[in-house]
């Protein structure tokens, strides 16, 4: 396909503390063994794409380290592959970008001469799976500038989302455009992709370029939206925003439910694709006891586990009992250590005989690394 | 494209029918056989030179190689993609003047000998498609070095019983071998050769060049070139390996293999030496509300509603609400439909069974392993 893939891997890094803090958003684990840069990544090469970059701002070890040459994804290839590019200074720009028009300025030579006719630039803070083709006929069937892909949903209590909003009128086109408000009710949600014309990308570099801009969001889609051609593409199936501990925490049980494993990971689009491990089958002993459960392959399971979400690796000591949690991959919980509504994030040793307890609307969050 | 020198190169003998193993190898070779959740038996070899440190390896084909090509692929799942050296399929082929099939183990070693050449080794690692072990080679290659040896044969203490299923082996206080029968009715001692031999690749020559020339010979290792080498007073050692070990060559032993996955006791296919395969990217299992696994090894991507005992389920594997698992082997894709009943089985890949079958007896009632072959559709009690 005729399409150059641009992901960045942390523009929302600032509200994730806890699981962003020594990662990037795109490298944060999600559902037993992907991590979130999976979904993107796996739409653009099941939608036939195999030029993709990732911009990527700190912290980018864990993200490189899954990336790798990129084989896994089958973009390990002579022509286009993957590429990675750490911050990176152009001219004045030192240090590290503000916004994503300037991360944009900074790959401008990568861009100018990529010989791709469209481009899907995408986050990784929004799970879906969808085939960027259908997107990229609408894109040229309403000859758009800026295609929005987006859902209609319902956004509860008056609070302050970090979600674009969109406005359509009947043919489809953005007639207002609202970043992060402070809202409730049901909307139209961006679901933090967008396709382009390459050149029209190009175009909106030089201008940001001109005009010292560095926010896509507030400087181009905000502002601009009577002067451009913005149109909405709708997406129908499931999605997760994650945003906060506590919607990383509400999606990935979330999983559990039927329809939502179905859409995610069965869907016609393709699998999901991710690192191979090469851990061995998970091992079942006589003790365990699990129940309406994820568990990922090379664990050894000894206790009883409800409604959780195992990673890779995960060892589970006799009589452990875990409940509504999330243990990432190589977490060790103890002999007769009982954990309810935690979240563990990898490598994470809870030592026998430890109880320890959250609350569904407050999950406890445990270190990497960290022995309880 | 000029090859670079390789201390020891390995030639995989794949080519076997296995026919013990009945309908599941009417299809694939022995080695593509699934084993043990997610694996083919061809992976435990060939992990086994990877953790080794050998990394040229050369599997050679026969019998039903389609599976066995495609599976291997550019060997890039066993990190085998490799600039000098790599893994390559080596199928009979046709020579000006003469071409014929691998005719036994010596002659298909013997066919691919400008193969070896290319990477001028001291020494070839001999290696069988259809055993499961971890074993570093790289051990008894040592010891080969150490004994000066022109071959060594790695062996293991079998029960004197089963004894004469194979290579049988004695040797001196040192390891050196004095005497060795193929399948012996008798046999003298209970040192079972493993099939997996390191010889100084000079001497091989030699010997594989005038085995081909004699017209009464078989063209085997075992019956033919090492009683030879013996009898001309070659220097061979046995090498002891302690450790998990198992002919996989019927449909008991094969089933056995798999359970000594389960428990504490038997075979680890984790901790040191990782085996490597090639497998379908799926989610991760879903084990849902009224379902119960115990004592079992699960593999990625199955979805489990009933109940699973004293199994080994492979990737993608479904079963329904109420089906009830036990003492079986259900390789990958199989789905069994609600309230069937599998025990003491082994299910071959991509069948459907049920609603409502039964399938095998309890294994307190017969003994007897009751195979499903593979892509059968199975919804009514007469076929069974």
């Amino acid at each position: 396909m005729n399409t150059l893939g641009i992901i960045f891997s942390d523009m929302q890094d600032w509200n994730m503390t806890e699981l962003a803090s020594h990662r990037s958003v795109a490298a944060i684990p999600f559902g037993g063994r992907y991590r979130l840069i999976d979904f993107p990544l796996s739409n653009m090469v099941n939608s036939g794409m195999n030029k993709i970059c990732i911009i990527t701002k700190s912290n980018y070890r864990s993200l490189m380290e899954h990336v790798g040459s990129g084989k896994d994804w089958d973009l390990s290839r002579k022509k286009g592959g993957i590429l990675i590019f750490p911050p990176y200074a152009v001219g004045e720009n030192h240090g590290l970008f503000q916004g994503r028009l300037d991360a944009l300025k900074r790959v401008l030579d990568y861009i100018s001469s990529s010989k791709e006719k469209y481009v899907v630039m995408s986050d990784c803070d929004m799970i879906y799976n969808i085939n960027y083709k259908d997107v990229i006929r609408y894109h040229e069937e309403k000859n758009s500038d800026i295609t929005a892909i987006y859902t209609t949903t319902q956004i509860e209590k008056n609070s302050s989302v970090h979600k674009i909003i969109y406005e359509f009128d009947k043919d489809g086109r953005a007639d207002d455009i609202l970043v992060y408000p402070v809202t409730s009710g049901t909307h139209n949600v961006g679901l933090s992709t967008w396709v382009m014309n390459k050149d029209f990308l190009e175009s909106i570099i030089y201008d940001a370029i001109a005009r010292n801009y560095k926010d896509f969001s507030y400087d181009v889609l905000a502002k601009k939206v009577h002067s451009l051609r913005i149109y909405g593409y709708k997406y129908n199936g499931y999605f997760a925003h994650i945003d906060s501990l506590q919607s990383y925490y509400d999606h990935s049980l979330g999983l559990l439910k039927k329809e939502n494993l179905q859409s995610l990971f069965y869907s016609k689009t393709g699998p999901i694709y991710t690192k191979t491990k090469d851990s061995a089958p998970t091992k079942y002993m006589q003790g365990a006891n699990v129940k309406n459960s994820l568990i990922a392959s090379g664990c050894v399971i000894e206790g009883t586990v409800e409604n959780s979400i195992i990673f890779r690796g995960v060892k589970i000591g006799k009589n452990a009992s875990v409940k509504n949690s999330i243990i990432m991959q190589h977490g060790v919980i103890g002999e007769n250590a009982s954990l309810d509504s935690i979240i563990t994030d990898t490598y994470a040793q809870v030592t026998n005989n430890r109880v320890l307890l959250g609350y569904a609307n407050c999950p406890f969050f445990i270190k990497k690394f960290s022995v309880v | 494209m000029k090859s670079f020198k390789k201390e020891c190169v390995v030639m995989l003998l794949a080519g076997g029918q296995g026919s013990r193993l009945g309908t599941l190898t009417q299809k694939i070779a022995k080695p593509s056989v699934p084993f043990g959740g997610k694996y083919r038996i061809i992976d435990f070899p060939l992990s086994n030179c990877v953790n080794s440190g050998l990394d040229t390896i050369g599997v050679l084909t026969q019998y039903q190689p389609l599976k066995l090509n495609s599976y291997i692929g550019d060997g890039k799942s066993w990190d085998l993609d490799r600039m000098n050296g790599g893994i390559q399929i080596l199928p009979p082929y046709q020579r000006v003047g003469d071409s014929e099939w691998y005719s036994g183990t010596a002659n298909a070693i013997y066919q691919n000998m400008n193969f070896i050449d290319q990477y001028d080794p001291d020494f070839v690692l001999v290696l069988s498609g259809d055993h499961i072990y971890k074993m570093d080679y790289s051990l008894m290659i040592k010891y080969h070095k150490e004994k000066n040896a022109d071959c060594t044969i790695s062996v293991i203490d079998v029960p004197l019983n089963e004894a004469s299923r194979f290579g049988i082996l004695s040797s001196d206080d040192d390891g050196r071998i004095t005497n060795f029968e193929e399948k012996p009715k008798k046999p003298k001692s209970t040192k079972a050769s493993m099939g997996i031999y390191v010889f100084t690749w000079n001497k091989l020559k030699q010997y594989l060049e005038s085995d081909d020339k004699n017209p009464d010979s078989s063209k085997d290792f075992g019956k033919d070139v090492m009683p030879l080498m013996l009898k001309s007073g070659e220097k061979m050692y046995s090498y002891e390996f302690k450790g998990y070990w198992k002919d996989v060559g019927t449909i008991d032993s094969l089933w056995q293999a798999n359970m000594d996955l389960l428990g504490n006791d038997g075979f680890n296919l984790s901790g040191d030496g990782v085996i490597y395969s090639r497998h379908a990217e799926r989610p991760p299992q879903y084990i849902s509300g009224n379902s119960s696994v115990k004592n079992s090894i699960v593999s990625e991507g199955a979805v489990i509603f009933g109940s699973v005992e004293n199994s080994v389920i492979f990737s993608g594997v479904r079963i329904g609400e109420g089906a009830k698992i036990k003492d079986s082997v259900i390789m990958a894709d199989v789905e069994i439909k609600d309230n069937s009943i599998i025990n003491n089985s082994i299910i071959d890949e991509e069948v459907i069974i049920g609603p409502n079958i039964k399938i095998g007896y309890p294994r307190g009632e017969s003994l007897e392993i009751t195979v499903i072959p593979r892509e059968s559709i199975i919804n009514n009690m007469q076929e069974v």
